[in-house]
């Protein structure tokens, strides 16, 4: 063994600092809640310290690091530690609640990362028996986490002196970010400005329905509830039995939403503003999304009707609004579909695997990669006759870089691969410490917390709750949602000593 | 006419050639060689200066030019000289060879301050796809937007009797179409009704693009039509011709080595299939089945490459052979071994910038057997001697008119037609007379 050097090549206080930093400002998200529990004459208390203990980490971490700026490197570590500490500030709430449903930290610490990383999928057995101060801060914490935190840091902070660039590449979902304009914070000024229009849309829609008598169940904490949670693909409801109780014409208004939340922002950005609605229509990714997202549909209307479990428009209601809430990674629910026929419940756990668009706040592997994949693969095989042929993959029209799609091969590996290892650990704990699932539970379990899609099959259907699960497998599926949020490459960098050395 | 031409390469050299007799020719390059060879050869005034400079201009005496020329290989030395021209000689034509697409695109939109820009590939790629639109032809060019095209053969001994053997007044010629010359060696007829085709001829034929893929069957009957042609090279000139044949509907097939350049046409051009191979390697050319495209073009950098690749595709049982040219010398070789058209871009440059020469009235101009012949595209003055004669009783000079432009329509004159002043002829002669031949028309 040769001399090695001891030095590390990260500026971890550097990085420090900046977690520091956007801990700092991410705790003044606390007054939102506090003032619905005034509101609501519930306790502010519980989100005021929340906040507090926040902004004084934060401060602390802050002067612990050095002011200076960071680099390439240090941005892994900055997006990686930053989703890891704004859930744990998102669990103080629950803590300090003293709701006994979430009383234990490992608990907590699901729920919150859920929330942030807009999986979806709870611990709670009764939710409508919280606070509304409590359910609201779930829907928060995943309209915050579905844009971003980074990047809306980005897009409100005056002077975050950090390489903007990387570190909204390593957070927003999707291979690669397509600037709206040269500057990124524009870009993220923007795309957060949509998000909030678009969250605003829905919320005044539904609220609508329910001062019109549409739907009686639909009020107006319901309807932003329902729009903090649909934007982002999240999945939370304060409902116990999520949507199965709310109106049809509600139901088919989430799916439209749903839809829209699954889809390239920057391309929906550009058709409102350019006001050309047929825009998205030209791009490759949108008009396949949309073709799946049919498909999917229509194929579980179909087994749903030939079947004899629903019929007519119900059929075509469940099947659409169950295929693109999985698809889209939302993880919301009409019906228990746990009880629906082996070849239904398949087509679902395929779908955790398709995800949304690039640009999109959806998870799981996404549309484009499984575009790209299959059209180096269709290369592949005309390599194999014609070995010589030169064949650059394309990407609507555009030549999509050698080194690009090999990172979409190698993303492709390492997310099955860490399914493969949450579903084996899972497989292994539940074995030993219960409680007893079927194997196509475990699969569901894995590829629904990796996939940040929510809902799983058996206990943990999106009627039921992840609360059965021993503290081994919460941990791993709290793991599970952290890599998949993160999209898995800047987490397993981090695990590699090539990242900590010269 | 004064001529002024920056250049004494293979380019200009071709061009003296083609202008010395008639024009007043100052010849302006950094390399004294070149130039003494060139006052050796002809009559022309050289100038050992670099044209890039705009005293050397002033001083070489370009304010009273007509025309300025500039062809050197070097594109920004073109332009430069160009623009000093413009200002030294404001009222003076001026011309620039460039390779760069980007130039000629800054031309058409007028953002650029010369008058016409020639440009070797581009002139090459048209040249190359003329002749594989018409497959037998070995050279063919276009007038009047493609109306009229004047097209080269050879005669074989498979063509078919309607119009090989017989008297021409009893052979069927394709309709729209005139033969312009026969040539059997060194010996050139313009053809009389009892003038007979024989096999080994070659034949220049004026008509329709419909007469010439017609002669073409006639020539060599079972080739049909093209596409699916072979380009080796991938460089500028390879991927002009693939963009041009592209244009024609005509699949393309390139094979470049160099990975580099093989990407750029890839992304460049998504129709094409590129390979990134020599081509030189039996087993490829075996795989990819090379010996069933109709025609191959020979597009790479070394005239030795091109003749033995042209070599091993006619091997693997490619009909249709194209090569370019680098070296003047090269011709000879590749038309002993066989290779069926062979093209020089200099000599393709040449043409086209040597056009800008010639009478104002005359918009084109083609050369055919080297410089032998040309084709030009003249506007009759009311005063000519032949306006209000029909074409039998016309006296013969040693031209024949081919087709005429009346109105923008392409007419394939009967001896019976009456020319009308104003009438833009295609008239096909020998150099020698190109001169006569502008006075009297």
């Amino acid at each position: 063994v040769g001399p090695r050097s001891t030095g590390l090549a990260v500026d971890v206080r550097a990085a420090t600092s900046l977690c520091g930093t956007l801990l700092k400002y991410l705790s003044a998200s606390a007054l939102f809640p506090a003032a619905i529990a005034l509101g609501y004459r519930e306790n502010p208390l519980p989100f005021l310290a929340a906040g507090a203990i926040a902004a004084a980490t934060g401060l602390a971490l802050e002067r612990v690091g050095s002011s200076a700026g960071i680099s390439f490197r240090e941005g892994y570590l900055v997006v990686v530690a930053t989703w890891l500490l704004a859930s744990a500030y998102g669990a103080l709430p629950y803590l300090l609640s003293g709701e006994e449903q979430v009383d234990r930290p490992v608990d907590a610490f699901f729920e919150a990362m859920s929330g942030f990383t807009t999986t979806g999928g709870t611990i709670l057995t009764d939710i409508e028996s919280l606070d509304q101060s409590l359910l609201m801060w779930r829907q928060f914490t995943h309209w915050l986490g579905g844009m971003g935190i980074i990047v809306l840091a980005l897009a409100v902070l005056p002077r975050l002196r950090v390489g903007g660039r990387q570190l909204l590449e390593s957070e927003m979902p999707g291979p690669e970010v397509e600037p709206l304009i040269d500057r990124i914070r524009g870009t993220a000024q923007r795309l957060w400005l949509l998000y909030v229009a678009l969250t605003a849309v829905e919320a005044a829609v539904f609220t609508l329905f329910g001062v019109v008598g549409v739907d009686r169940r639909m009020g107006w904490f319901e309807a932003v509830s329902a729009a903090f949670s649909t934007l982002p693909t999240g999945g939370f409801m304060p409902e116990n039995r999520s949507w199965e109780e709310f109106a049809a014409a509600s139901q088919w208004v989430a799916v439209g939403f749903m839809v829209l939340a699954g889809a390239n922002l920057a391309v929906t950005y550009r058709a409102i503003m350019r006001r050309q609605p047929g825009l998205p229509f030209r791009d490759e990714e949108v008009r396949i999304y949309l073709a799946v997202l049919t498909a999917a549909g229509a194929l579980l209307a179909m087994e749903l009707a030939s079947e004899g479990v629903q019929e007519g428009e119900a059929a075509i209601r469940h099947g659409a609004f169950q295929a693109i809430s999985i698809m889209t990674t939302t993880g919301f629910a009409t019906v228990d579909y746990t009880a629906w026929p082996t070849l239904a419940a398949l087509t679902l756990i395929v779908l955790m695997f398709v995800g949304g668009s690039a640009g999109s706040t959806s998870g799981s592997i996404k549309i484009v990669r499984h575009l790209l994949l299959g059209k180096a693969l269709r290369r592949e095989l005309r390599q194999t006759v014609h070995p010589e042929l030169v064949l650059p993959v394309r990407f609507n029209g555009a030549v999509i870089d050698e080194r690009a799609l090999r990172g979409v091969t190698s993303f492709i590996l390492l997310y099955l691969g860490v399914f493969a290892l949450g579903a084996a650990v899972i497989a292994v704990d539940t074995a030993i410490q219960g409680p007893g699932l079927s194997a196509i539970d475990v699969i569901a379990a894995s590829a629904s917390m990796l996939g940040n899609v929510g809902p799983g099959f058996g206990d943990a259907n999106p009627m039921g709750t992840f609360a059965g699960f021993s503290d081994v497998s919460t941990l791993t599926m709290t793991a599970l949602m952290w890599l998949g949020r993160l999209e898995v490459i800047p987490l397993v960098v981090l695990a590699t000593r090539h990242y900590w050395r010269v | 006419m004064k001529v002024f031409l920056v250049g004494a390469g293979q380019v200009g050299t071709t061009i003296v050639e083609a202008l010395h007799e008639e024009h007043e020719l100052t010849v302006l390059d950094t390399d004294s060689t070149r130039l003494t060879s060139l006052s050796y050869a002809y009559d022309v005034r050289t100038v050992e200066a670099d044209g890039a400079s705009r005293r050397a201009l002033a001083g070489a005496g370009v304010a009273d030019t007509d025309l300025f020329l500039a062809c050197t290989s070097r594109d920004e030395v073109n332009l430069v000289a160009a623009s000093f021209a413009r200002v030294e000689a404001p009222s003076a034509t001026t011309v620039i060879r460039t390779a760069n697409v980007e130039y000629i695109d800054l031309w058409r939109e007028g953002r650029l301050d010369v008058d016409f820009v020639v440009s070797s590939e581009r002139e090459t790629a048209h040249a190359i796809a003329r002749v594989i639109g018409v497959p037998a032809a070995l050279e063919t060019d276009v007038f009047a937007d493609g109306q009229v095209q004047i097209v080269e053969f050879d005669v074989t001994e498979g063509a078919s009797p309607d119009v090989v053997g017989p008297p021409l007044r009893n052979a069927r010629i394709p309709a729209d179409s005139r033969i312009a010359s026969i040539i059997s060696g060194e010996s050139m007829i313009l053809p009389r009704g009892d003038a007979v085709i024989r096999p080994g001829d070659r034949l220049v034929v004026i008509g329709s693009p419909e007469s010439a893929q017609e002669w073409s069957k006639l020539l060599s009957p079972g080739g049909g039509t093209v596409d699916d042609v072979v380009v080796y090279g991938g460089g500028q000139v390879g991927a002009a011709i693939a963009r041009q044949l592209l244009e024609q509907r005509i699949g393309v097939r390139v094979i470049e080595p160099s990975r580099e350049r093989a990407w750029r046409l890839a992304e460049e051009l998504p129709e094409v299939r590129v390979y990134q191979a020599t081509g030189l390697d039996p087993d490829f050319v075996e795989r990819e089945r090379i010996g069933q495209a109709q025609a191959a073009v020979f597009a790479m950098r070394e005239d030795a490459l091109n003749h033995y690749a042209a070599t091993l595709a006619r091997v693997h049982g490619v009909p249709f052979t194209i090569a370019i040219v680098h070296d003047a010398i090269a011709r000879e070789v590749y038309e002993h071994s066989g290779i069926d058209v062979t093209v020089n871009p200099r000599q393709v440059t040449a043409e086209e910038i040597v056009r800008f020469a010639h009478d104002p009235r005359t918009q084109q101009v083609a050369m055919l057997e080297g410089n032998r012949f040309e084709v030009l595209d003249i506007t009759t003055k009311p005063t000519s001697e032949y306006v209000g004669l029909r074409f039998r009783d016309m006296p013969i000079r040693g031209a024949l008119i081919g087709a005429i432009v009346r109105d923008g329509r392409a007419v394939f004159p009967r001896s019976d037609d009456v020319l009308q002043a104003g009438d833009r002829v295609i008239v096909f002669t020998e150099t020698s007379r190109v001169p006569v031949v502008e006075k009297v028309l």
